[in-house]
């Protein structure tokens, strides 16, 4: 048997395929390039650790958005399972039928979905801007404030705020019709598990938000920031679609 | 990568409230340890209680009915989110995973932290439940409503209930933020050269755990959402019409008691396979270096893991045969969960398959991994019996199960947790352990552990029913008490053998022998560090990967073997 020559350049010969896993040595490749930056040492200031940087945060948002979907199919499900027929009564040996119709207040949720929908636009202005700016600074032109993206970002989180408002209307609505949490009636607690679990997630959004618009204070990096924004914007959008979800599920189930 | 300027932190930044993966990983690995030691202290208390109902235990008195359910509740929770679902995972994941691919941090570091200290939070409300009033909660880990869902059905089912449902809704919450980082950390951070072929298969099975994890948490946390409602805001998800309780009937209408169990176990199935997945890399990774040859079908492991992790999904209804569903959904259910036996077949033809014809080093991880295997195999096989319905209709709800879960999950999960620990011991604190103290651990342990559950099957065979903290007067029970102290007497030795495992932990920490980057002779990155590594892992030089994961026995080569990073080519 030949011996091992150690330290070959790998270009030159192609390897034969063995068992260990892994098969011929292909080296280069797209992906990775190690090493962790938001812990507490060592920061990279270059371009290519800072675009590694937002890809990487942007697919940790895409796998965040994977469990809060998982979430809601969880919710949907039951609703659907409650929908079809009600649950058997062993004592009267029949379905209960306790599913009542809603009537749901349309106005205000429609303004509730154009203001979010419109939020989402502002949003994706204010991370474009910024995006841009991203990329002078990494060709070394000395970080900027998130001056001109400030409006834009502000007054997402403003609709944010107006589309809460919003929902705590037609949860005020619904009470004037005697529905609440607390009810025999299926339909109305759906709604306000449905409705309160997508509020929370949006709040979640808006502090994120908040916390990039202030982050100047917080000592944030311009990096860090404009990396917040971005993934809390996929997250926004996700926001929106999610509530247009909700509102077609609760129009036509109900 | 990046520069590694020292860092002037104080001892709480740089070991408590820290970033670094590897503390991280040792602060997990010392919870589940701290659970452990409750969970089986629990299960003491109840074997005791099972053969000598009448013993006073000194400061606890005598056992009621209630104090029993109530250690089982804590015993199962404890043991299988915190022990089975932490360490292997969380544990040895967030300490390894970054180092096995060549990167020095994980992904997102800030979140590996709040998943450590969330948890750690959930630890304290579950143990917490013990002090409210009315004690723990009684309804097992699996908290069927709608005993859980109503405060009045007994003595834990108030305060104590509420408090398992917001510990385990933590758990959840911060089981998805660590899965997040494992999945982004598996496909960002892997360094040049490290594609995914190449990974070791422990990282295979954490990042396909990571994916359960993060699709079945989710789905757990819904139905604890929605049980919580149920309890404390007037909801009616889970709890049934007409529902008497002690005579009293109970106010709420109309919701399913079915429901919590479909989405319990689209949680609780996959829970299963995230507890054993990282064990089996562990396994797989191991018997490879300890036979001193590749792993054998190394793509076929990869898809078998992918496989197991795909049906696990599908075959939660077998968990519910006798819960009065629809014999073809029974049969549908029945024949998915069969077909997992194809590619958990797979994986021990191959773990054998890597065995056969090996140079063995009988070390004490490489006895705990061919435990494993045993203990999968024994476990394994009861399991296509409990998935026909018609064997399960008898078989439910007795010691027959108790005796499947515990040797295929739990004790086969243990010896893949001891088998790491044995192994990475000296990365994490860079002394050996003693090897002499670990085989008698080995020896009492997988005795044990056979002696244990092995009867459990003729107990659950003869019809001995799970959860009752006492039969008296029935007769056929009664006739098996002396099994049934067979098995108190082995647990109390196996438990004792485990001061084997502490004694030799603790010791070696401080006075083991000291051990080299690399005393196993393995291939994988991070054997090419000092050990322990230091704070900054890699620091500036990322490790360039030319090789597979399992390059033993290299016809050829010099040392038998070639580090992930050797530029070797063989001829």
């Amino acid at each position: 048997m030949p011996p091992v020559v150690e330290h070959v350049e790998l270009d030159k010969k192609p390897q034969k395929p063995r068992l260990g896993g892994g098969g011929p040595g292909k080296i280069p490749h797209r992906w990775g390039f190690g090493g962790g930056d938001d812990g507490d040492y060592g920061h990279h200031e270059d371009f290519v650790s800072r675009r590694d940087r937002l890809r990487r945060y942007r697919v940790a948002m895409v796998i965040t958005i994977v469990s809060v979907t998982a979430l809601f199919v969880g919710v949907t499900t039951v609703y659907f399972l409650r929908g079809t027929h009600g649950p058997w009564d062993p004592v009267e040996k029949t379905y209960l039928e306790n599913w009542q119709p809603v009537i749901l207040p349309y106005r205000i949720l429609i303004i509730n979905t154009v203001v979010l929908l419109l939020s989402s636009i502002t949003l994706e202005l204010g991370r474009r801007g910024l995006l841009k700016k991203s990329e002078f600074v990494s060709m070394g032109i000395r970080p900027p404030k998130l001056q001109t993206e400030f409006p834009w970002i502000a007054i997402t989180a403003l609709l944010g705020f107006a589309f809460l408002a919003g929902q705590i209307i037609v949860w005020h609505s619904l009470r004037a019709q005697g529905l609440y949490l607390a009810s025999q009636n299926p339909n109305s607690f759906f709604f306000y598990l449905l409705t309160g679990l997508h509020a929370i997630h949006l709040s979640g959004g808006l502090l994120a938000l908040l916390i990039s618009l202030f982050g100047s204070w917080l000592k944030l990096r311009f990096d860090s920031q404009q990396i917040a924004v971005d993934v809390t914007g996929w997250y926004w959008h996700f926001m929106g679609v999610l509530w247009l979800y909700i509102f077609v599920l609760l129009r036509f189930a109900m | 990568m990046g520069t590694t300027k020292p860092t002037a932190q104080g001892l709480l930044r740089r070991y408590v409230f820290t970033t670094d993966h590897k503390v991280v990983g040792l602060q997990y690995f010392f919870l589940s340890l701290a659970a452990v030691l409750v969970g089986t202290f629990l299960s003491l208390l109840m074997r005791i209680h099972l053969v000598w109902p009448q013993a006073a235990i000194p400061f606890l008195g005598q056992i009621k009915p209630e104090n029993y359910l109530a250690y089982l509740t804590i015993h199962g929770t404890l043991m299988v989110f915190f022990v089975l679902s932490t360490v292997p995972q969380n544990g040895f994941g967030t300490y390894l995973l970054p180092l096995q691919l060549g990167a020095s941090e994980m992904a997102l570091p800030r979140l590996s932290m709040a998943g450590f200290w969330i948890t750690l939070l959930s630890f304290f409300v579950l143990i917490a439940a013990f002090f409210a009033p009315g004690g723990a909660s009684l309804a097992g880990w699996t908290q069927y409503p709608p005993l859980s869902a109503v405060p009045s059905a007994g003595p834990g089912q108030g305060t104590g209930t509420d408090l398992w449902l917001v510990s385990i809704g933590l758990f959840c919450v911060a089981s998805v933020l660590s899965s997040i980082n494992f999945i982004t950390t598996t496909l960002k951070m892997r360094t040049r050269g490290m594609t995914l072929m190449r990974m070791p298969l422990t990282c295979w099975t954490w990042f396909v755990a990571a994916i359960l994890i993060l699709l079945a948490f989710s789905i757990l946390l819904a139905a604890v959402i929605m049980l919580l409602l149920d309890r404390n805001a007037g909801t009616n998800f889970f709890v049934p019409a007409n529902l008497l309780i002690s005579g009293h009937a109970v106010d709420h209408q109309g919701g399913s008691p079915l429901l919590w169990q479909h989405l319990f176990w689209f949680f609780g199935h996959p829970e299963v396979y995230i507890a054993i997945l990282p064990g089996m890399g562990v396994t797989s990774h191991l018997l490879s270096v300890f036979s001193r040859k590749p792993v054998f079908g190394y793509k076929a492991m990869v898809g078998a893991i992918l496989a197991i992790g795909f049906l696990g999904f599908m075959v939660w209804g077998h968990h519910m045969f006798v819960s009065g569903m629809n014999p073809y959904a029974g049969f549908a259910f029945s024949s998915l969960t069969t077909a997992i036996a194809v590619p958990s077949a797979i994986k021990v033809f191959n773990w054998l398959g890597t065995l056969w014809g090996g140079r063995f080093r009988f070390t004490t991880p490489m006895l705990f991994s061919i435990g494993f295997v045993s203990l999968f195999i024994t476990g394994g096989l009861t399991g296509p019996i409990l998935a026909q319905p018609a064997l399960d209709a008898y078989l439910h709800d007795t010691y027959f199960v108790v005796a499947h879960f515990h040797l295929i999950m739990a004790m086969a999960g243990l010896f893949a947790v001891f088998a790491a620990t044995y192994f990475w011991f000296p990365k994490m604190f860079g002394r050996m352990m003693n090897s002499t103290l670990g085989s008698a651990h080995f020896w009492v342990t997988f005795f044990g552990a056979y002696a244990i559950f092995m009867p459990m099957h003729l107990l659950g065979i003869a019809g001995h029913p799970r959860r009752y903290s006492e039969l008296t007067g029935v007769q056929y029970v009664a006739a098996m008490a002396p099994l049934q102290q067979f098995i108190t007497a082995a647990a109390i030795i196996t438990i004792c053998g485990q001061l084997l495992f502490l004694i030799n932990f603790f010791w070696s920490m401080f006075k083991g022998a000291a051990a080299g980057a690399n005393p196993w002779e393995c291939t994988t990155l991070e054997w090419t560090l000092p050990s322990p590594p230091p704070r900054e892992g890699f620091g500036n030089q990322s490790p360039l990967v030319y090789q597979g994961a399992y390059e033993y026995s290299v016809p050829g080569a010099s040392k038998d073997f070639l580090m992930q990073d050797s530029t070797a080519t063989p001829q």
